[in-house]
């Protein structure tokens, strides 16, 4: 079954490049894009080589048909965490590796997935309250500590959408949301009798902390990628400098 | 005992399942996430109640959170971080981090030195942890996929 011909062979560099780029996008692992990109193209039995080098901010993909290689080479910026997005990649790559389909249908597939809608705004303000509520009672709070936390957090998510909306750096932006937990907690101390400030305070910087770059640098070193793993662990110790900068300016103004 | 583990399931139930909706995780696999992120946080109260040290408790739960996880991603055919990333973050040691910073501004050199150090030794744990598991589950599957194939090759001889 022939689907590739020298035509087909640069969609199929476009698209599988556009795959990679969404998964970085979205947070996955470098190794998995690696994996997803070669697996994506060996699918189709013309290609003889294919090979890939990923880094968390670009891409190079060179494929070998009937003896002529073609070389496509991404940039990727803008970031924010969907697993559900990896997830449908994932999938489609591995059900693709067993069952090919045509270059075409291929891209439509990648043009569903990057179409797929997430939580609305709402949503995820509700349950980042939520979660935070559920922090201070795990920090060994009562109930009124996480009724505070429950509103902070709602608070920081506003603070950070907004800041991601006009692209401002993640280091800023995670002192500022974290200065403004501070602020807040302090304040809901004074306000309401019983409120131990250093619980919420805690529970709502928990919001920002960077759970996904720590879980990706080990799985990243893991697979034997210690570039990757390098790079996303100097981002967790970066976020979590911002974090405490944020925090610890705050404290000494206030306390 | 019993009302102390409740109170860790259901807080870091309701932790993991707020990270699951801000990292769009969906249906089923966030109640799994959230599942996974409970038991994470039973395992290391539970051993902070047994008497052991923060960092072997957090060891515990980092394990526990991590083998669930590579089991529940092997039944939803799902990539492992979708449990994990939202399971591990109620261990993280936030705490740790506001302290050192309060010793910090205090001016307790001494104190903040201890806390940072006890903080990043967590951090440090934690990471051990999900590493230990994840490496076992790449050598038990090679195994298991070097087994399948010895055993295919056998039946062929015998045929």
């Amino acid at each position: 079954m022939h689907i590739l011909n020298s035509m087909n062979v640069e969609k199929l560099l476009n698209v599988v490049v556009r795959a990679g780029k969404i998964l970085i996008e979205s947070g996955a692992e470098i190794y998995r894009v690696e994996e997803t990109m070669i697996r994506l193209c060996k699918s189709y039995s013309e290609v003889q080589i294919a090979d890939s080098f990923v880094t968390g901010t670009g891409i190079m993909l060179s494929i070998t048909v009937d003896g002529k290689t073609s070389t496509r080479i991404g940039r990727v910026r803008s970031k924010s965490v969907d697993l559900n997005v990896i997830d449908m990649v994932n999938s489609l790559s591995r059900r693709v590796s067993y069952d090919p389909i045509s270059v075409d249908e291929l891209e439509k597939e990648i043009d569903r997935i990057e179409g797929k809608e997430r939580y609305s705004f709402w949503i995820t303000l509700l349950f980042a309250g939520v979660g935070a509520a559920g922090f201070a009672i795990f920090f060994d709070g009562n109930i009124v500590d996480s009724v505070a936390a429950f509103l902070i957090g709602i608070i920081i998510r506003c603070v950070t959408t907004f800041f991601e909306k006009y692209r401002v750096n993640s280091f800023f932006t995670n002192a500022i949301a974290s200065a403004i937990a501070v602020c807040c907690s302090i304040g809901s101390a004074y306000l309401c009798y019983g409120i131990d400030y250093n619980v919420v305070i805690i529970s709502s910087i928990m919001l920002l902390v960077p759970g996904l770059a720590i879980t990706n640098a080990i799985r990243d070193t893991v697979a034997g990628d210690y570039l990757s793993g390098l790079s996303r662990g100097t981002e967790a110790t970066l976020t979590a400098l911002a974090i405490a900068i944020g925090a610890g300016f705050m404290l000494s103004i206030l306390l | 005992m019993i009302d102390l583990i409740i109170k860790a399931g259901i807080s870091a139930f309701l932790a993991s399942i707020g990270f699951g909706i801000l990292f769009n995780i969906r249906g089923k696999r966030l109640i799994l996430a959230g599942l996974t992120g409970a038991i994470g946080g039973i395992l290391y109260k539970y051993f902070l109640f047994l008497g052991m040290s923060e960092l072997v408790s957090n060891f515990v739960g980092a394990l526990g959170l991590a083998l669930f996880g590579e089991i529940f991603a092997r039944v939803c055919k799902t990539p492992v971080t979708t449990f994990i990333v939202c399971a591990l973050i109620p261990l993280v040691p936030g705490g740790g981090m506001y302290y050192t910073m309060l010793e910090v501004i205090q001016g307790d050199v001494q104190e903040a030195l201890s806390k940072g150090l006890q903080t990043l030794s967590i951090a440090g744990v934690l990471a051990l942890g999900i590493l230990v598991v994840s490496t076992a589950t790449q050598v038990y599957l090679r195994i298991k996929r070097a087994l399948e194939t010895y055993r295919l090759d056998d039946n062929f001889n015998n045929l």
